[in-house]
């Protein structure tokens, strides 16, 4: 049998390879901190490094690990460890992935007690985690978070401290509650703060020393000016053909949600930004004969980042925008005071995507959506994410009767990839991509939205 | 089981909660009903602003047109919701308020925000990690909210007096619930599973002070039924809402008798009251309760360090003498399917049978399920000495 190939038509920054060599260089890092006597701690949810950063620890984002295994076709012997253990395949596979490390991690410390999973397995992957000194759990938006780490210290016997920090579910209650605005919004503000502060106590009893709040500040003054990098970056994919895609920030996802606050972050989002101003200026496109713009609803779907923008980009279709880029990742950089940020971290935790009530997510993706000249949407039905995919439908059926958006649906997951369908996908893709260039010959493209379909969606 | 006037009643308010909801609206006339999402809403507030607070019920009917605003993989009960709202049959209730920040009811009560527009949705979280030494700061906090949500609902102030009445309703009918609970852990056979469950359900919809009633009524004259020797089982899991009543007889018919549970529809619901001691704060009570009630029955959407649904488990099992346990796991349940492998190590260590049955809203494969049970049964008979 002869192998067809087709050529690319993505056509990704070159400085994310420095971002991914950055990434590895951390994790390698990560690994041999035992040995370098430094503490360790795991933590899900918002991103809390600089904390740990100015406390002089080394941290493990549970979800990120769980992304990178997924991304390197990795998570296999981690998942089979937690089924093994019990857990269910439904379950978040960001946790369960997670939880099997941790299996995995107190295995490695004791004899092998899995037939499932090798022990040549356990020495190249999950295992190489090491175990944690205590964990922080910082999960705003999904009940699931605080349960993980929960269960996370558990199986670690109860033996490992815990600090949790409680995050309000930004629902909306008030005429007055709106993004970043009412009532609602400053009280939870103040609330996480507080309990940052209190973090600060549990990190100093952790470590046996005072916390270096200087040190916290100059973590958070490169983190801001890397956000603010980053800001003016994806600004600029607002234009047609877009320079960059979502696919690019996606690859740039880990460098801003867990390395270190630091002069190498900020040179990193300044070459993402001169890259895509270069692009501008030259007129290159992130995708050959751009022809759609899509906006992408979901969790990434980790195991398969460079096989959908090529995709996406075989149809000429450059996804501009998305939840999980646009509305996460200290998105929100003029919220902090670099001299005393606890506040402005405070509020981007509580900014987490999926801690919104539905009527900020409409109005987030509709600005989104209009910003960036969306022509349609796709939305990555999670399977394990709950949190992503509640709103979804309602979201759906906003963009199409507000702006005449179409929209689509596929299922996937975060880092299990058994739940992804690609012929659902390719089928429902096209379809919409013909609707949009019926419509367009119609001249009722993003017009009334009438009639304008939502594939999938049942 | 019984067929009294007051059982009857009972289970009619348990099976058909739109029906006494109209009744209860006949019989009080401009007083407002409100949905409230299980499993922590403290009803003794609604009820003293004058309102009939509903635990809002899995209605059983299979879900369509919901299936458009929730993914398939959201439990059947926010599935179920999400289809309520979607075809006007929450339109009953005044307003629905939440407690319980679980990601998927949230997703449901969103639906119902969206396709109601005009039935407030109130969303107070009660804070789900317990350990923390702000919490009993931030649950008073809370319940403050849902006082003054309350008043606003209803345009009448809240009095001290009145959640004391509400307290004291609730308290009574629960203590007696609780005492048909502890009798059939002892050894009473008198109730079904499916007839206890009718008696809490109902009570998660009815008036406190009628059901208490109707609930004292139905046991009168019933005295104590011998168990015979079929295997004891304790039934566990099942948050939020009711397992099927299909289910429940076969596990039964299979050759069980149901002496325990920690089933929301069952112990779980009735296994603490308010502590309010006389003279006391009510709302500072309701805030104890809160706080409290997960170390009396530990629940997997709370996180609480020294509370543990699994040595409560071993706990209860020894003392109901259940010969093994029932896992009801609602199919997606994410909090239940996080804890159940530790409730398999404890029960596994403590060298009880178990058996893990993961249920759906729709299509339970009931002869699928009867093999398995079978199985557990027999294994559960193995085990008994040779002279039993």
């Amino acid at each position: 049998m002869t192998a067809t190939t087709t050529a690319d038509r993505s056509n990704r920054l070159a400085i994310t390879r420095v971002g991914g060599q950055m990434i590895a260089d951390y994790w390698e890092d990560l690994f041999v901190a035992r040995e370098q006597g430094r503490k360790i701690v795991w933590y899900n949810g918002g991103a809390l490094n600089p904390m740990f950063q100015a406390a002089g620890l080394a941290w493990c984002h549970g979800e990120a690990f769980a992304a990178r295994l997924a991304a390197q076709h990795l998570e296999g012997p981690a998942q089979l460890a937690g089924a093994e253990y019990g857990y269910n395949a439904e379950l978040c596979s960001y946790s369960r992935t997670h939880l099997g490390c941790a299996v995995l991690t107190l295995q490695g410390t004791k004899e092998p007690e899995s037939g499932v999973v090798g022990l040549h397995d356990r020495a190249d992957l999950a295992s190489r985690l090491p175990a944690p000194d205590f964990f922080v759990n910082n999960y705003a938006g999904c009940s699931t978070g605080q349960q993980w780490d929960e269960v996370s210290f558990r199986v670690f016997g109860k033996q490992v401290p815990i600090f949790n920090v409680s995050h309000p579910f930004l629902w909306g209650n008030k005429p007055d509650a709106g993004y970043l605005s009412g009532e609602e919004w400053e009280s939870a503000s103040k609330y996480v703060r507080d309990q940052l502060v209190e973090l600060i106590g549990f990190l100093e009893a952790q470590v046996g020393r005072p916390f270096d709040y200087d040190r916290l500040s100059e973590s958070m003054t490169y983190i801001k000016r890397a956000a603010e990098l980053r800001r003016e970056g994806l600004d600029l994919c607002k234009a047609t053909p877009a320079p960059a895609t979502f696919w690019d920030w996606i690859a740039c996802v880990a460098p801003i949600n867990f390395l270190p606050g630091n002069q190498a972050l900020v040179d990193y989002f300044q070459g993402v930004k001169d890259e895509i101003q270069d692009r501008l200026a030259t007129g290159v496109s992130g995708v050959q004969d751009e022809r759609y713009r899509l906006y992408f609803d979901g969790i990434m779907n980790w195991n398969k980042l460079g096989f959908l923008a090529r995709k996406f980009a075989d149809h000429g279709a450059a996804v501009v925008a998305g939840r999980y880029i646009q509305n996460a990742f200290w998105q929100e950089p003029q919220l902090i005071d670099t001299s005393d940020p606890l506040l402005g971290m405070a509020q981007h935790y509580l900014l987490c995507p999926t801690n919104h009530g539905n009527k900020t997510l409409e109005y987030l993706t509709l600005r989104d959506c209009r910003e960036y000249d969306v022509d349609g949407i796709v939305f990555h039905s999670t399977r394990t994410c709950r949190a992503f995919t509640g709103p979804q439908r309602l979201l759906a059926k906003a963009a199409r009767d507000q702006l005449g958006i179409p929209s689509i649906f596929f299922e996937g997951d975060v880092a299990d990839a058994s739940f992804y369908k690609e012929e659902i996908l390719d089928s429902r893709l096209v379809a919409m991509l013909e609707a949009i260039d019926i419509a367009r010959e119609r001249g009722d493209h993003k017009l009334a939205g009438a009639g304008a379909t939502v594939v999938g969606s049942s | 089981m019984t067929s009294t006037t007051a059982m009857d009643r009972l289970r009619a308010a348990a099976r058909d909660h739109r029906a006494y909801v109209e009744q209860w609206r006949v019989r009080h006339p401009g007083r407002p009903v409100v949905g409230v999402t299980p499993m922590n809403f403290p009803r003794e507030i609604v009820l003293a602003a004058g309102a009939l607070p509903v635990v809002i019920p899995d209605d059983q009917r299979p879900v369509g047109e919901g299936r458009a605003y929730l993914p398939e993989f959201y439990c059947g009960f926010t599935r179920n919701l999400a289809d309520q709202a979607a075809t006007g049959r929450l339109g009953h209730y005044d307003a629905i308020l939440l407690a319980d920040h679980c990601i998927q009811l949230l997703g449901a009560s969103d639906v119902a925000r969206a396709l109601g527009a005009r039935t407030p949705v109130f969303f107070g979280m009660l804070i789900s990690s317990l350990s923390d030494s702000w919490a009993p700061a931030r649950i008073t906090e809370m319940m403050g909210q849902f006082r003054a949500e309350a008043e606003r609902l209803t345009s009448a102030p809240v009095t001290d007096g009145a959640l004391r009445a509400a307290i004291a309703a609730y308290n009574a009918d629960r203590a007696l619930l609780r005492q048909v609970f502890d009798a059939r852990a002892a050894g009473d056979a008198t109730w079904s599973p499916a007839d206890l469950q009718d008696l809490v359900a109902s009570a998660l919809i009815m008036d406190p002070v009628e059901h208490h009633a109707l609930l004292a009524e139905a046991l009168a004259g019933i005295g104590p039924a011998a168990r015979d020797d079929r295997v004891r089982v304790h039934l566990s899991g099942h948050l939020c809402h009711a397992p099927r009543r299909e289910l429940l007889e076969v596990i039964e018919d299979c050759g069980a008798v149901v002496v325990d549970d920690d089933l929301w529809t069952g112990r779980r619901y009735v296994q603490s009251n308010v502590p309010l001691e006389e003279g006391g704060d009510p709302m500072e009570a309701i805030a104890r309760w809160y706080a409290e009630r997960n170390t009396r029955l530990p629940c997997p959407t709370r996180v609480q360090h020294d509370a543990d649904w699994d040595s409560w488990l071993v706990d209860a099992v020894r003392r109901s003498g259940a010969e093994a346990v029932v896992h009801l796991m609602p199919k997606f349940c994410e909090p239940h399917m996080f804890l159940y492998p530790e409730l398999r190590k404890a029960l596994d260590a403590a060298g009880i049978p178990q058996l893990l049955v993961e249920t759906e809203h729709e299509g339970i494969p009931l002869e699928s399920f009867r093999t398995r049970l079978e199985a557990l049964v027999e294994r559960a008979l193995r085990r008994r000495p040779a002279y039993a």
